[in-house]
């Protein structure tokens, strides 16, 4: 690894372009230094780290911040907000409380109004594991997994819309138009493969999240560390050749193509912009051999399939289990082909109505959940399994999330609970956190955290900090601000650290 | 007004009636105050450390307070001031000094304490001491230029790097350059060739006065003022529901431009041109993303308006100001005097401001009423002068062509005839329509013997639009007519209804129709196929959509047909399309009850400061006003409404703010020379950077605003400079000193911006559908429920080859092809936009449909051969093709068809950069 000190010089680096492609354009690319800039702060004290990015190879692996504990990411996003009292947050007292008005809570206003009683989860908590962790039985193969996970239970959002708190979960802003936390990371990191996107986000099979592509969008960075979208049933547009074109007469096009460009190239010697655009041609042809390979799960052995309930039929929940399982699948290979960060979603906010095709349980949470939970619990485990036995969790850092968590009460006059971000849980596996473990708490329901409170912006610090990378460095100047991922804020929650 | 005001003039005018002590001495800062703070606080809030931003050490910072924007002390109410509650350690968790044991004596805490009481008096110059900013923008611009040229200035600054301007470029260079800069569209091939034979010594001005009278000028400078001004069409957030009648706002920027309407009217009536006769002006204020998800939760309703004024102040801060005003929200501004108090100042001005539609007023006086009338007469005029041409147009494709060509689709009826064949099924698919689900009212088969035997048969359909009793599959073939008694499919632009006879029928003809009796013209399939089978499993298709002429009426069939006229004529039929569609724009804007998606107005309650930006920790009111440090609006607390932003306006469009016109003349050179002079173009601020020129941007900003503000005199000046034309080759030993060519010693090279390819190719291609104003068209299908979602669609069609400024702009969502190429989402204020290379772009660019549906039409265009590939080469680069280049494409060509080497020529430099 090169040391800190000497990739953070710029000049050095241009002198050490990979590509033999100068690297002129890479102030254009970016062209955020400014020629007189004053030296801007990231953060009290702390001088923002800018990426060398080499315009003819924007995801080229670069070096962190430090030593990193993790190499990629691997998110799973649970759309519609999961109910932290009926998976991982276990509260004996709510159970005792059933039935019972929240004390505290008798004029609470929520999302949708005002609270019925507290109500108990109705799947029953049993000990998991070694560590002997309560998880509910709507997720029992998870919950065989408990060892391998370290809770936050203490996770506090910002808002209480779905819109907002999504954005807020990915792009560490409620409002629209921020990076995402993936693309983020591409343009600190770049990939570990330049065959692949170096941000896949796998969308469900019924449709996106309600924040749409803000979840991983790469806001006001540029276009080229946007998540890249498609999953095991719909494959990336625009990567075929063009129907009816043969291949010979595709390849001879862009040889062409490329003939043409090093003739005009003549006049422009040394012109990195120019060349790098040259180069992405290559890259692209790359991808076309590497993506559909990595999206092809017919050589998969069958006892992979069957534990992933890739091929399971015969139900419409079946189907949608088969359908998440092989998006799980193929976010293993993502991983295994060391594509930086792969964002894994469960639930869409397609047609249908809130809560039908995603967490989003306000009024019959029973029914809805039974569904969720039989097609998130399977594929899910079996992802978290594979990881492991091929050794993917040594430097792969997964995270489980949603955009925030639900009441312990039921809504008044419904089966169902409202939004809640003022207490919620998520956990992290693999590289670098300490496991079985479980951080910080709710109050006696499950409603508030108390103590030890993560923000989504502790949480990327986190993760940042697991991958290296000193959140308040990694910024890029938009607009006036040297913009973050964690806004202003952000503390590495050291105690899940292992 | 322009004078700082002296902010302690109130305060002491309250000090004096509230004064409780009288008769007593008073304490007296520097006396009293100032040594207890010198030795108990200097050491954390003093000239070494600045905890909190807060210093003590000063008057004026003692005024400014600390970043969180809480004012030390309530003048008069100790037991409401900050700065008393926190060193008499009422709460543990915010005393001060922080030790217990440094705490100060109840002495002291008595003597500040009855400072406050009694007015906390400073010294007379503490107001005027925080606002006072030696940082370079908030100075006055200088009047006295040393030189009087963009390139006098320059030259300057080259000269001293040992530096100079690179050798003009040739003409056919400079042309396209010009073109793509200011147009955003490539020169015809004529255009090029006419400028090179152009010997006269004004051929470059005129040129450049040319480009500049074309109405494709205020397309192309509205497509980067709508990035500044974050403009696109549906509200963001979740529900990103679609503002249809947005677009007017979009016509009024691209008609402003073209008019040369000066900027400081333009800037005034983007804040309160209600009030000017201007009313679609303020759709600038309700531009940005709002979040219509409502709760009963209140936290939430208030945060969600805090965030909508939050848009409007930071938009209105760096779009006119350059000040990042918005940062100022929660806490002081780190880096410029703008105080948290300021922020929402600002926010009282625009606290009246509402999202929504609403009509626009009608003009009742009579001339309103002659212009319609005399309009009206014109319109007509043209059409007839136009449809003259046309038909000459149509008379020589006849003649050329010995047109076989079936008719065009119409809705009132067609007919598919095909040889006699024996067949039990007949399929119609719908492959698209020309907007919604396909629709037929009636589906006739018949026999050679003209008997319809399509009545009897049995219908069967893909699906059937539900809850609709007047389409129903079964009226496909009942023998009734027209909208009420049809079929829709119940998918979007696709679908296949089909009839099984009774028995194996001999046929050779389809009628159908979309509507027989002429009232509905949309849902038509205008992409289509017509199967027959004698099994229903085996299909042979006998006719389809292939073969039949454009439908007519289209504007982009109607430029095809005037090119086949001699020069002059069709010279004079674009420039009454171009005439009537402009006429047709103001009989829009002079008809009555036209509903725009612009600002809502009401009189504001009070505005607060708002501790850490909580809108429910709320502090003081405040008076509405701009930024004092430059000056203030001096209103009252209550000031009507459209008086705030009326003043507001007036002080931001003024020649002494000494921001907006140094703003405005930087974005102009950054439009046309790549990079601003303040390469942080909407940050003037200390955290931006300093410009490379500043005597030359101060020259820009004296001649922009004696020029009366007109942007186009702005550009005239930079677009004929030397500057501009030198060309834009590399150059070693000048790259060494200054690589990113900020001193202009050449012309600096860069890549076109998604609009500017997608339009070029159109132009390449000669599909390109010119076609000015209105509602956009969509390259997204649209899902409406509750939310919308929206998908990317793959084939788009003549509806869709309008310029992309007219895409319909949908917040989050990204075209299929061009999203990849740094194509702003509207969520954000883009000043500038990224220029990253991606693989993805390339895909995009090499595979997509409408690539290869560009490049077929282009191979189309140009024809075959050598004279084919000659023809692309002046298209696309505006130069003849070398030797080297045309052998090597027409061994290429000869392998592998022309419309591959378009689709090659499409993907490559020279073309998608401007050099």
């Amino acid at each position: 690894m090169i040391k800190t000190a000497e990739f953070l010089d710029r000049r050095n680096f241009l002198s050490h372009t990979a590509s033999g492609l100068g690297s002129v354009a890479l102030a254009s690319l970016l062209s955020r230094d400014g020629l007189l800039a004053a030296q801007r702060e990231s953060a009290p004290g702390k001088v923002p780290v800018r990426p060398a990015i080499n315009s003819g190879r924007p995801h080229a692996a670069r070096d962190p911040h430090f030593q990193p504990r993790a190499k990629q990411v691997l998110m799973i996003f649970c759309s519609g907000a999961i109910s932290q009292v009926d998976t991982f947050d276990y509260k004996p007292e709510l159970i005792r409380r059933h039935g019972t008005p929240m004390p505290g809570g008798e004029n609470l206003i929520t999302f949708q109004g005002q609270q019925g009683n507290l109500t108990r989860s109705p799947w029953r908590f049993r000990p998991r594991g070694q560590s002997g962790k309560m998880i509910s039985d709507l997720l029992p193969k998870l919950g065989e997994l408990a060892d391998e996970m370290s809770f936050i239970h203490s996770m506090v959002g910002k808002t209480n819309t779905h819109g907002p708190g999504e954005n807020y979960m990915c792009t560490g802003f409620t409002l629209d138009g921020f990076p995402s936390a993936g693309a983020w990371t591409t343009y600190a990191l770049g990939s570990e493969t330049e065959d692949l996107p170096a941000y896949v986000a796998i969308p469900d099979v019924r449709g996106t999240p309600q924040s749409s592509v803000n979840c991983w969008g790469p806001g006001f960075l540029p276009a080229a560390f946007q998540g890249t979208a498609f999953n095991a049933s719909k494959p990336l547009g625009n990567l075929a050749i063009p129907g009816g074109v043969p291949k010979r007469t595709d390849e001879a096009t862009r040889a062409f193509l490329e003939r043409q460009n090093r003739r005009h190239l003549r006049s422009y010697e040394g012109d990195s912009e120019l060349a790098a655009r040259i180069a992405s041609y290559q890259l692209a042809a790359r991808m076309q051999m590497s993506i559909p390979d990595v999206t092809d799960l017919s050589k998969e052995p069958a006892h992979i399939l069957k534990s992933y309930g890739a091929n399971d039929a015969g139900s419409k929940v079946a189907d949608l289990r088969a359908a998440y399982g092989r998006n799980c699948i193929l976010a293993r290979r993502l991983v295994e082909k060391g594509v930086r960060f792969v964002q894994l979603f469960n639930g869409a906010y397609q047609t249908g109505g809130e809560g039908v095709s995603n967490w989003d349980g306000h009024k019959s949470l029973e029914k809805q959940y039974s569904v969720h939970g039989s097609v998130l619990d399977q594929p899910t485990a079996a992802l978290l399994k594979d990881l492991k036995e091929r050794g993917l969790l040594e430097h792969t850092l997964v995270v489980f999330c949603s955009e925030f968590g639900r009441m312990p009460t039921f809504q008044k006059g419904a089966s169902g609970r409202d939004h809640n971000p003022r207490g919620f849980t998520t956990w992290l596996a693999g590289a670098g956190v300490k496991t079985p473990f479980s951080y910080g708490a709710t109050d006696d329901f499950g409603y508030e955290a108390v103590g030890d409170k993560v923000t989504v912006h502790d949480f990327y610090a986190t993760i940042l900090h697991l991958l290296g990378i000193d959140h308040e460095r990694l910024s890029f100047y938009h607009n006036g601000i040297e913009r973050r991922l964690t806004d202003v804020h952000g503390k590495v929650v050291k105690g899940i650290l292992s | 007004m322009w004078r700082v005001r002296n902010l302690l003039g109130s305060l002491v005018f309250l000090f004096l009636a509230a004064d409780p002590c009288a008769g007593k001495r008073v304490v007296d800062f520097g006396e009293d105050v100032r040594p207890i703070l010198e030795s108990n606080c200097f050491s954390c809030h003093g000239s070494s450390k600045e905890k909190g931003g807060l210093r003590l050490d000063s008057p004026g910072s003692i005024l400014r307070g600390g970043d969180s924007g809480e004012p030390l002390f309530v003048v008069g109410k100790r037991e409401k001031s900050f700065l008393f509650k926190v060193i008499s350690r009422q709460d543990p968790d915010e005393a001060m000094p922080p030790r217990e044991k440094d705490a100060l004596s109840r002495d002291e805490i008595e003597i500040i304490g009855s400072w406050i009481d009694a007015g906390a008096k400073l010294p007379e110059s503490a107001g005027e001491s925080f606002l006072k900013t030696d940082h370079w923008s908030f100075q006055a611009v200088t009047g006295e230029h040393r030189r009087d040229s963009v390139d006098a200035y320059l030259g300057d600054a080259l000269r001293k790097k040992g530096l100079q301007f690179s050798a003009r470029a040739d003409r056919r260079t400079l042309i396209r350059r010009l073109y793509l800069v200011v147009l955003g569209l490539p020169p015809s091939l004529e255009e090029v060739e006419a400028f090179v034979a152009d010997e006269s010594p004004r051929a470059w001005p005129d040129l450049i006065e040319r480009v500049l009278a074309s109405p494709h000028y205020g397309e192309r400078m509205a497509r980067h003022w709508l990035d500044i001004v974050r403009f696109a069409e549906t509200n963001g957030f979740e529900t990103n529901r679609e503002r249809l009648t947005a677009y007017h706002f979009r016509d009024y920027v691209i008609e402003s431009f073209n008019e040369d309407k000066g900027y400081d009217q333009f800037v005034k009536e983007h804040l309160a041109g209600d009030m000017m006769g201007k009313t679609v002006a303020t759709g600038f204020l309700v531009a940005g993303p709002h979040d219509v998800v409502k709760s009963p939760d209140k936290a939430l309703t208030l945060m969600q308006r805090q965030d909508e004024l939050a848009d409007m102040i930071n938009t209105t801060g760096t779009a006119f100001l350059g000040m990042t005003i918005g940062c100022a929200r929660c806490h002081n501004h780190k880096f410029d005097p703008i105080r948290q108090k300021d922020y929402y100042a600002m926010q009282a001005v625009f606290a009246g401001v509402k999202f929504g539609e609403r009509e626009l007023p009608e003009r009742k006086d009579s001339r309103g009423r002659q212009e319609i009338s005399d309009l009206r007469k014109r319109i007509k005029g043209m059409e007839v002068e136009l449809e003259g041409l046309l038909s000459r147009g149509r008379a020589i494709s006849a003649s050329r062509h010995n047109d076989k060509s079936r008719p065009a689709i119409k809705a009132e009826g067609n007919v598919d005839r095909f040889k006699p064949m024996e067949a039990r099924f007949v399929r119609f698919t719908i492959l698209q329509t020309n907007g919604g689900e396909p629709c037929i009212d009636e589906l006739a088969v018949f026999s050679p013997e003209e008997a319809n035997v399509g009545r009897e048969a049995k219908p069967s359909a893909s699906g059937t639009l539900p809850g609709y009793d007047i389409h129903k599959l079964e009226h496909i073939n009942d023998g009734y007519d027209g909208n009420s008694r049809s079929w829709i499919s119940n998918t979007k632009g696709t679908g296949w209804v089909q009839l099984e006879f009774g028995k194996i029928e001999k046929i050779n003809r389809v009628e159908w129709a979309r509507d027989r009796k002429g009232l509905f013209k949309d849902r038509v399939p205008v992409k289509y196929t017509i199967e027959l089978s004698v099994d229903g499993k085996n299909w042979s298709e006998v006719s389809s959509h292939r073969g039949r002429r454009q439908s007519p009426g289209a504007d982009i069939d109607r430029d095809a047909l005037l090119r086949l006229l001699p020069l002059e004529a069709a010279a004079r039929g674009q420039a009454l399309m171009l005439e009537i569609a402009q006429a047709q724009r103001r009989l829009a804007e002079l008809s009555p009850a036209r509903k725009a998606w612009v600002a809502n107005f009401s009189q504001p309650g009070p505005t607060h400061r708002l501790y850490r930006g909580d809108p429910l920790a709320v502090r003081e009111e405040v008076a509405p006003d701009a930024i004092p440090a430059i000056s203030t609006l001096d209103l009252e607390i209550s000031s009507p409404e459209g008086e705030r932003r009326k003043a507001l306006a007036n002080w931001i469009a003024s020649a002494e703010n000494p921001l907006t016109a140094r703003v405005a003349v930087n974005r102009l050179w950054q439009f046309v020379f790549g990079t601003g002079l303040v390469d942080t173009p909407s940050d003037f601020g200390s955290n931006g950077t300093e410009p490379s020129h500043p005597e030359l941007l101060d020259w820009m900003a004296t001649t922009f605003v004696e020029g009366g503000w007109s942007v186009k005199g702005m550009m005239r000046i930079l677009l004929n400079s030397e500057a501009f034309q030198q060309s834009s080759f590399p150059n070693k030993e000048a790259e060494v000193v200054d690589a990113e060519s900020r001193l202009l010693w050449r012309f600096p090279p860069r890549r076109l911006e998604a609009e500017a390819i997608r339009d070029g190719i159109l132009v390449a291609a000669g599909t390109i559908d010119k076609r000015m104003g209105g509602p956009g068209f969509y390259l997204l299908e649209v899902e409406r429920e509750n939310v919308v979602h929206y998908h990317p669609k793959e084939d788009v069609g003549p509806s869709e080859w309008r310029r992309m400024i007219y895409m319909f702009k949908i917040r989050q969502e990204q075209d299929l092809v061009f999203g990849a190429f740094d194509c702003p989402d509207g969520n954000q204020v883009i000043p500038k936009r990224s220029r990253s290379t991606t693989p993805l772009q390339a895909l995009n660019l090499l595979n997509s449909k409408f690539t290869m549906q560009q490049a077929g039409r282009m191979a189309q265009r140009i024809g075959r051969g050598r004279e084919g590939i000659v023809k692309a080469y002046g298209i696309l680069y505006g130069r003849p093709a070398t030797e080297e280049e045309i052998s090597d494409a027409v061994k290429f060509v000869e392998e592998h068809g022309m419309t591959s080497f378009c689709r090659a020529m499409l993907n490559t430099n020279e073309f998608l950069f401007v050099f």
